[in-house]
Formats: structure tokens, C-alpha cells, sequence
């Protein structure tokens, strides 16, 4: 064989190598993907949602909790309330292409739907962050009451919406970071979810979720499982974490009550669901596992293992 | 030197347990005992020692598990939430009892936290009920 056929031979290989590479990493790249963070060992896991397994193991600060994803942008912010910093993932390589250093502890987290900026809420001095995610720093803050927890934020209204655990309230603020807004909550509030002119908020203490109709600034209450963390809803139907009782409690919206509770794994924290893959995942602290579950009929599908005391504060699916 | 290196330990440590902010504290045991699983379980929701310090709260006869929530106020913990569970062994005659608990340090402010009010003191204290407890569950069981 001449030289000349060697190079041309050498060429359609490594060209047909490149094409196998490259469809590999675009087959990885459409699974949808769940990140769960694991405040007792550091680190983040992700797991392939079609193949229902943990794909890959990351490091990031000490002690992960809350988490935002940005799904255009392909971005993932975890809050290390251990290290006072947030860890940025590139969900294409899902390596760490940054370390946010804040000086404080970032409980929660959330995004806007341009994908523009994440609000962190700022444990210790009683803040929302505002982060650029062009530029990847702090840009902005905003006072807050104490002990700001849960947050969300309101597509419909621009609202940007923190429960205030300590004082039992909610706060809400408009586009130009100015409270319009401050209502009583049940007792200890901790996770918020919003979606069209509802809030939903969990009170720890009371076993109660409040709604809010952010139109007419109305509230109602419903009783659910002990202890619940974290809610969310799907058409009708709203999801709530019962970390004592490990059930997720299935409310009617409609009516506003407790249809049942479906059992979890051991102290159930939070959740989040993927609506073309019909599936709702949710997180459990206690069992360091996440149960996934089919949301047409609520069966759970499986249970995962991840990592020590998996958390996941925010939104965690990637879609 | 010396001195400046022990001053410079105290300060990364103590930097740590600041940094740790507002974190559910987790202490996991468990202990393999002689007995079936189903004669386990029974003895196990009635064990009169944890009563004496933690009440109640809900039994799951399926799933073999009992939770309880701290009776005792006066510990150097809050939000004390524990669970234990009967798990099957290495063969019939064998259980492992798994007790989970979950709770916070008793200082929940802003840095900095008081001597004694802090996780690493939390943990402690919750390990010294865990690692007896399940001792003494393991006697009781083992011969009765």
C-alpha cells in the first residue's frame, strides 16, 4: 500500500471515530437528567432519567444543598452552605467550569425564565443574591426578612417569591426588588413553588400547606403529612414532601384536600417532576436514595441510591 | 511554633463547624442481632428503655419501623427525629436493627455559635443514646 492510501485509509478512520464520538455525546446530551445533591458527602449525583442509574459521581463544595438548573443554557448552580460558595456545572460535560465565592451560606435557589440570573437566598445576613450568569458574579442583593429559605420564582407576574422560616411570613418582590407584599404563612415555612397565580409554601411545624392566589392576595390552608418540606403541582394535582411521616401527600387542587399518601423513601425532602417522561422524582435524606415515581398512576418505578443525605433544594431536573 | 500551630488548628476547625450553617445533623447505627426479623420487631416496639426517653410517634408493622421523637428536652440537640428499622440478616435467625436519627444543633443564629451549642456537640450527644441504645435493644433481645 502506498503512502498516499495509508493518509487517505487514516483519514475515513479517524473521520468515522469522530462521527461514533460525536453521536455518542449527542445521545448523552438528549437524556434527561436529575441532579441530586448530597449534603453529607460532598458531592452532586447525577442520574440518566431514561436509564435510571446514577451516570456520574461529582465533587463539589462542602455540604450541597440547594440547586437551579438552566435548561437553554446548560448550566447547573449548587449552593455549598459549607463552603459559602456555589459550584456551576456545564451540564453537557457535567464538569465544574466555575467556583461562585459568596462569604455566606446559599440555602436556596432559583432562576429566571430568561435564564439571565439565579437569586440565591442568603441564610446568614437575611439577602437575596442576585447573580449574573453572563458574568458568573454577585451583581445585586436584596434585604430581606430573617431567615430566608425557600424561593421561586413567578413567570406570570415577574414576582420573585422567599419564605421567611424564622418569622413565619412569606415575601414578595417585584421586577424592581421591591416588596409588594408580606403575608402570614403557617408555622416555619420552608419550601415554595409557584406556578400561574398560585404559591404553594410547606409549613414544617404546622403539617400544613398555605396557597396563594397572588391576584387577589388570598390564602387557604390545607392539612397534610407531618413535617412537609417541599411541594409541587401538576394540573390538578399538587405533591407534597412529609419528611416525618415519608409519604408524599397527592392533594386535589380542585377540592384543596389530601386524596392519599404514597410512601417514600425515609425522610422524603424534596421534588421535582419531568412532564414528558412522566415522571416525578423526589429526594430522600434519610435512605440517601431518590424514588422515582410514574406520574399518570404514582407507582413508584424505582428506587436509586445516590449519596449521603440527598437533598436537592430547587429545581433538579434537566430537561 | 508549636503554640501558633495549635492556635492555627483551633481556627481552621472552629472556622469549619461555623461554616456549617443551618444543617440537618445525621447519626446512622446499626447492629446485628440473633433472632428472627418478625420476633425482633416485636420486641423492638416495645422496648421499654427508649420509652423512657423518646415518645412514640408512628409503628409501620409493614416495613418493620418505628418512629420516635425525643422526650428529653434538656440535650444539647433539637428537632430530634429518629426512626428505627428491623432489617433481615444473613439468614433467618439473624436481624439487623438500623436506628436513623435526625436533628439540628440547639443554636440556630448567626455565627459565631457558642461553645457546646454547635453540630459537632449535637452529634456527640446523639451518639452517646444511639451506640447504648442499640447495645442494651441487643441484649434484651438476644435473651429473651
Amino acid at each position: 500500500m502506498n503512502t498516499q492510501n495509508k493518509k487517505f485509509i487514516r483519514i475515513v478512520f479517524f473521520f468515522l471515530l469522530f462521527i461514533l464520538i460525536s453521536s455518542c455525546q449527542n445521545k448523552e446530551k438528549i437524556n434527561p437528567k436529575a441532579y441530586i445533591t448530597n449534603q453529607g458527602d460532598n458531592t452532586v449525583s447525577i442520574v440518566d432519567l431514561k436509564k435510571l442509574k446514577v451516570i456520574k459521581t461529582l465533587e463539589v463544595g462542602i455540604a450541597p444543598l440547594g440547586i437551579t438548573l438552566l435548561n437553554k443554557k446548560k448550566l447547573g448552580f449548587i449552593g455549598n452552605v459549607g463552603t459559602d460558595d456555589i459550584s456551576v456545572i456545564n451540564t453537557n460535560t457535567d464538569q465544574i467550569i466555575k467556583t461562585i465565592k459568596l462569604n455566606t451560606a446559599p440555602l436556596s435557589l432559583t432562576s429566571s425564565p430568561d435564564e439571565s440570573k439565579v437569586f440565591v437566598t442568603d441564610w446568614f445576613k437575611n439577602n437575596i443574591l442576585i447573580i449574573s450568569v453572563e458574568e458568573m458574579k454577585v451583581i445585586n442583593s436584596i434585604k430581606v426578612g430573617v431567615t430566608p429559605s425557600g424561593i421561586a420564582f413567578n413567570a406570570k407576574y415577574n414576582y420573585l417569591i422567599v419564605t421567611n422560616r424564622d418569622a413565619n411570613t412569606v415575601e414578595i418582590y417585584d421586577n424592581n426588588n421591591k416588596l409588594i407584599k408580606k403575608l402570614s404563612t403557617g408555622e416555619h415555612p420552608f419550601g415554595v413553588y409557584t406556578e400561574g397565580k398560585y404559591a404553594f409554601i410547606a409549613n414544617v411545624y404546622d403539617d400544613t400547606i398555605t396557597i396563594i392566589n397572588l391576584e387577589k392576595w388570598s390564602t387557604q390552608t390545607i392539612k397534610v403529612g407531618a413535617h412537609p418540606y417541599n411541594i409541587m403541582t401538576q394540573n390538578d394535582l399538587g405533591f407534597v414532601t412529609n419528611t416525618v411521616d415519608d409519604t408524599l401527600s397527592v392533594i386535589d387542587l380542585k377540592t384543596n384536600k389530601e386524596l392519599k399518601q404514597i410512601r417514600t423513601g425515609e425522610t422524603p425532602e424534596n421534588l421535582d417532576l419531568h412532564k414528558d417522561l412522566n415522571l416525578l422524582v423526589v429526594t430522600n435524606w434519610g435512605s440517601d436514595s431518590i424514588s422515582i415515581y410514574n406520574l399518570n398512576d404514582l407507582n413508584l418505578i424505582k428506587e436509586i441510591k445516590t449519596g449521603a443525605q440527598s437533598r436537592s433544594f430547587g429545581d433538579f431536573i434537566l430537561h | 511554633m508549636k503554640k501558633f500551630i495549635l492556635t492555627l488548628l483551633t481556627l481552621l476547625f472552629s472556622m469549619s463547624v461555623l461554616a456549617h450553617g443551618p444543617t440537618p445533623q445525621k447519626v446512622q447505627e446499626s447492629i446485628t442481632v440473633k433472632i428472627a426479623p418478625s420476633k425482633a420487631w416485636e420486641i423492638v416496639k416495645d422496648f421499654a428503655d427508649f420509652k423512657k426517653i423518646m415518645k412514640i410517634r408512628s409503628f409501620d408493622d409493614e416495613i418493620m419501623k418505628i418512629k420516635y421523637e425525643m422526650l428529653k428536652k434538656d440535650g444539647p440537640f433539637s428537632d430530634y427525629n429518629a426512626y428505627i428499622i428491623v432489617k433481615k440478616g444473613a439468614n433467618d435467625k439473624e436481624s439487623v436493627i438500623q436506628w436513623t436519627a435526625r436533628f439540628y444543633r440547639t443554636y440556630k443564629l448567626n455565627p459565631p455559635i457558642p461553645e457546646g451549642q454547635d453540630d459537632a456537640t449535637a452529634v456527640a450527644a446523639v451518639k452517646k443514646i444511639v451506640g447504648p441504645g442499640l447495645k442494651s435493644l441487643k441484649k434484651a433481645l438476644e435473651t429473651k
